[in-house]
Order: structure tokens, then sequence, then C-alpha cells
């Protein structure tokens, strides 16, 4: 039972995984639940753990996404490596972003993630010979990943990449929650509830900060590398504003400082905007009312919701249990 | 050598309309430690309704004058109506729901105008360029040196000499202290904001000759009034001018030099800024 409740979250996110086929005809749609779902994570890890607001959360899924067209166009380097590569070159990012940006706390910190984003676009769009610059990073390939020679899983239809995708999308999940649930995730933690005092008490809180952005970064960067697999293109706007306003909408909806919340935000936007764009191009209309709604009457986003739809069920019958008795 | 006096005076130029885009922005943090990421939607609704007063045959004059009166009325609106409630709410709220209201703005704008952008006429009178010995400027750009450097007095004035200036300046030091001196603190928050919304309108007004209106200049207004604003430093009235000036000239210089990197180099120049003083040029510690 103890272990159950520990690993709640795990197994939810598992039988999402495993569920999203058997509901679901496309297979691109499911992987691009999942793939956010992933940049989701990252952006919930400085929001919802630490209390960062990052702007910036499209620089590292950017980033992923030409590290690994790059490496896999040009040096033909197998998959494995490529992502491992990938996820290096968005911790770097990040911690070089982080780096600045931390220096200063609050509004500031957002606008300096925000301004960051708009940096990293233009010198994507300024350096056309590496990232292919308003045509994006064209004809990327999907070798199937191997290791010491042998061939793992071909990932040739969309729904063999899902399941690859859903694999890693679970190991992260796990390495997550045994990051947040471990010392380091409790500091971090104590970071967001009172700086100062984490800091009175002896914690290097900028190097916590740093070392959080810089998992953020991998984490986002993995999610991209996936991003510019799927589709076989390194766009530009992977790495836009919109990248990073689309990442942290999707956290804020789905609830911060749970890392299933995370999967459920980013479940409902892709869903929602593949319903809803399709019968009105002006949906973000709503999505902005949504975040108005959010910020007025739901801070604790879809999975604060649902937990008190849950509570107040429970006490429902809970009471008419013992309306029955008596 | 003369290129790059011209460029720095073109930079000026450009300079001027961005403290007219920051200074708004900075103000309203100054004084309610509230980051309005709808600061650029309100500077495109400023662009758009300057469009639609030509494209009915208004006057430039006249929609210079009463376009930045309604979007300063909606901003006051919006400040009534949503912003309000969540004032004592952690600041990732604040933020949330100015991104909210500027995408239903942007979206709005798309709705009525379609996605696509448009020119602007420059205004009559002020078309062609004015000859200074070997000197060629274009006079609309002139014009608008001239009438951003007395608006900024303007506003000087309004933040230094008045009243309401002082309740701002002294609620931007302890908003609780201004209220048990029996301001209506409020009041003078709305007042503000809408006072904020008006100029990003009014740079929205002024910048539609020059670059067009398209549903998209928002985003772009708002990186740039940030960059100002921590370069300058938040909540400072000179910060916004002098960061202002500085992106402007920046920005203009090296679109000679590298013009594919101009922009990149707004965002490395703050990059640069930020490393000598965190705290901006003119910001307090």
């Amino acid at each position: 039972m103890d272990w159950l409740a520990r690993h709640l979250t795990l197994l939810l996110a598992a039988a999402v995984t495993l569920a999203l086929p058997l509901v679901m005809t496309s297979g691109s749609l499911a992987t691009e639940v999942l793939i956010y779902a992933l940049a989701v994570l990252g952006c919930n890890l400085l929001l919802g753990y630490t209390g960062l607001l990052s702007f910036g959360q499209g620089i590292f899924f950017g980033i992923g996404s030409y590290a690994a067209g790059i490496l896999l166009t040009r040096t033909g380097l197998p998959l494995l490596p490529t992502l491992l590569l990938t996820i290096v070159a968005g911790a770097l990012v990040a911690a070089a972003v982080g780096w600045f940006a931390i220096r200063q706390r609050g509004a500031y910190f957002v606008m300096l993630t925000l301004a960051f984003a708009q940096m990293f676009y233009f010198l994507a769009y300024s350096l056309p010979d590496w990232t292919g610059g308003d045509n994006g990073l064209l004809d990327i390939p999907r070798p199937a990943p191997s290791l010491l020679g042998l061939t793992l899983m071909p990932l040739d239809s969309p729904w063999q990449f899902y399941g690859f995708v859903a694999i890693c999308f679970l190991l992260v999940f796990w390495l997550l929650q045994r990051v947040t649930d471990s010392v380091f995730g409790r500091t971090l933690l104590a970071i967001r509830e009172n700086e100062a005092r984490a800091m009175a008490v002896g914690y290097n809180t900028r190097l916590f900060k740093l070392a959080v952005f810089a998992l953020s970064g991998a984490v986002t960067a993995l999610a991209g590398a996936f991003h510019a697999l799927m589709t076989g293109i390194a766009p530009l706007s992977n790495i836009e504003y919109h990248a990073s306003e689309m990442i942290l909408v999707m956290t804020v909806i789905g609830g911060t400082g749970n890392l299933f919340a995370s999967l459920l935000g980013a479940a409902f936007y892709v869903l929602m905007a593949d319903w809803l764009s399709a019968l009105w191009p002006r949906w973000l209309l709503l999505l902005g009312m949504l975040l108005i709604a959010v910020s007025l009457f739901m801070h604790k986003g879809l999975w604060g919701l649902g937990v008190r739809l849950w509570q107040a069920l429970r006490r429902d019958g809970a009471a008419r249990a013992e309306g029955a008795e008596s | 050598m003369n290129v790059y006096l011209l460029q720095i005076i073109n930079g000026l130029g450009i300079g001027m309309l961005y403290f007219l885009l920051a200074v708004g922005l900075s103000i309203v943090f100054g004084l309610l430690r509230f980051v309005n990421f709808a600061h650029g939607a309100f500077y495109l609704l400023g662009a758009y309704f300057c469009f639609q007063a030509l494209a009915w045959g208004l006057n430039f004059w006249v929609a210079l004058a009463v376009v930045p009166v309604i979007v300063g009325l909606l901003g006051w609106l919006a400040e009534r109506i949503l912003l309000r409630h969540v004032y004592d709410q952690p600041h990732e709220f604040h933020i949330l729901i100015t991104v909210g209201l500027a995408l239903v703005l942007q979206e709005a704008v798309i709705l009525v105008w379609g996605p696509l952008g448009d020119n602007v006429a420059t205004p009559a009178g002020l078309q062609g360029v004015v000859m200074w010995g070997g000197f060629i400027y274009p006079k609309y750009r002139l014009f608008l040196i001239g009438f951003t450097a007395v608006f900024a007095l303007v506003l000087w004035w309004v933040l230094e000499g008045t009243r309401l200036g002082s309740a701002v300046r002294a609620g931007s030091e302890s908003t609780e202290m201004v209220s048990l001196l029996g301001i209506n603190v409020f009041r003078v928050f709305s007042l503000v904001f809408a006072l904020g919304a008006a100029t990003a309108a009014l740079a929205g007004v002024l910048a539609a000759p020059v670059r067009g209106v398209d549903p998209f200049m928002a985003l772009e207004a708002l990186g740039i009034a940030f960059v100002i604003v921590v370069v300058g430093g938040m909540g400072s009235f000179g910060g916004a001018l002098v960061g202002g000036l500085l992106i402007g000239v920046v920005q203009s210089v090296m679109s000679t030099l590298w013009p594919e990197g101009a922009r990149l180099m707004i965002y490395i120049a703050m990059a640069a800024v930020l490393l000598l003083r965190p705290h901006g040029l003119l910001g307090r510690g």
C-alpha cells in the first residue's frame, strides 16, 4: 500500500501511456502528447518545484531540435549517442541562460527569460547555415536505436516511434520523481517557499537553481529532439516565443508541483488544439480566456480541480454512509 | 563616418519610440509591482486603431489624439474588471492573466482585421525628406524625435510636478504608507495602468506609418520593451529613456554593419549591460 501510494503518479503516467494507443487513432498525435508532456515536466520542475517562472523553455526545446537535426544529418551518429549529446547540449545552454537569469528574482527573472528566448530566436534566424533559417532544418532521418550493434526496435511507423518515446518518457518521469523526492528536491521546495530562509540555513540557493535549470534544459531538449525526429524537420517555430508560451501554458493548465499534472496539461492542450483548431482558427482566443480563468479561479490547474472534485465526492460518500448508519 | 552619424541619428529616432514603448511598462511595474505582458497588445491596438481611423478617412492627427485615450480606457477597464483581483496573488498569476489578455486581444485583432499586415501612409505634410547641407533625413522621423521629446517632458512633469505624480512615486516606495495618508491607492493604480496602456497605444500610432501594422507586432514590441526596462532599470523614467536610446542606436548602427544580426545585437547588448550592472544602468539595487 505504501509502495502504491509512493508510486501512484508514476503508475498513473504509465496507465496513460498504455491507454493512449487504445483510444487514439493517430500515432503522431499521441506521440505529440508525450513529447510536450516531457517539455512540460521540465517547466514544472522550475515553476512548480523551485518557483521559477521561465518564459525561455522554447530555447531548450529548439536547441534540442537543432542539435538532434544537425548531428543526424551531418555526422551520421547513431540515435542513442545523438540523444545523449542533445541532452548534454540542452543542459549546457540552460546552465548558460540560467547563469544570467538567476542573478535576478521575481518579475525581473521572468522578463530576462523572455528576452533570452527572443535572443536565441534571432540567433537561430541569423545562422541559416546551421539552422536552415526561415525554412528550418529539413530531411532529418529517424534511425532505429541500437546498442552494441544490436537493433533494439524499429521506428518506422508512427506507433513504433510512439513506443520508443513512451519508454523514454516513463524513464524520465521515474527519474524526475526520484529527483523531486530526494534531498535535492526538498531543497528546491524550500527555495520556492522562502529563498531567504533557505539561504540563511546555509544552502547555496544559486547553485541549486542553476542545477535545476540545467536539468530542466536537458529534459526539454530531449523533447525537442523527439519532435524533430517525429516531424523530420527542425523549424524556426520550435525555438520561437510561441514554443515557450505553449509549454508554460500547458504547465499552468495542468497544475504545478505534481508531475502527473504535467502529462494532464500537455494532453489537454494538444488534444484541444487538434480538435478546436480544425473547428475555428482563432481558438487561441478561447485559450486566452481559459488562462484568465485559471489565474482568477483555479490556481492549481486541472490537477487541483480533479483533486478537489475527488475530495468532494469522498466527503459526499462518507456523509451518505454515515447517514445510512444512523 | 557620415553613414554612422546618420545611423546614430536614425537610432535616436527609433530609440525615442522605444522609450515611449517601455516607459508605461516601467511605471506600471514601479507602482503596481506588476509585469504587464499585455503591454505589447495595447501597442498593437494603438497601431490598428490608427490604421482603421485612416481607413475611415479620418486625419492622422485625430488618430494621434483619440486612439491613446480609447486604448487608455480599455486598459482602465481591464484593470478594473480583471487585474485588480490578482494583485495579492503570487506574481506568476499577474503574468498569466496578462498573457491571457494579450492572447485574447491579439486573436481579436486577427478576427477583425485578418492575419496579414498592412501599410499605413505617412501623414500629409510629413512625407519626403529634409535636406540640410549634405544631410538628408526623413521628415516623419524628425517629427517623431521632436514629438516624443515633448511628450517625454510632459510625462516627466506629470510624474514630478503633479499630485498624481507624487502619489505614484510615493506609492512605488510604499503602497501602505500612501493609503494611510488618505489617498485612494486603487484609484491611482487604475489611473496609472490606463496611462501605461495609453502610452503604449501612442507608441503604436506613431510606429504605424514607419513599420505598417501586423498582428504579431505586439510580441516584438514586448520583447524590446523588456530589454529596455532590464537595461535601464525597472520603474525608472530616466532608465527607460537611456535604455530606449541606447537600444535604438545599437540596432540602427548594427543594421549597417551586420543587417541579419541587428536584432540579435539588441539582446547581446542587454546581456552585456546585465553582466556589468545587474540592476540596469539607472536601477536602484
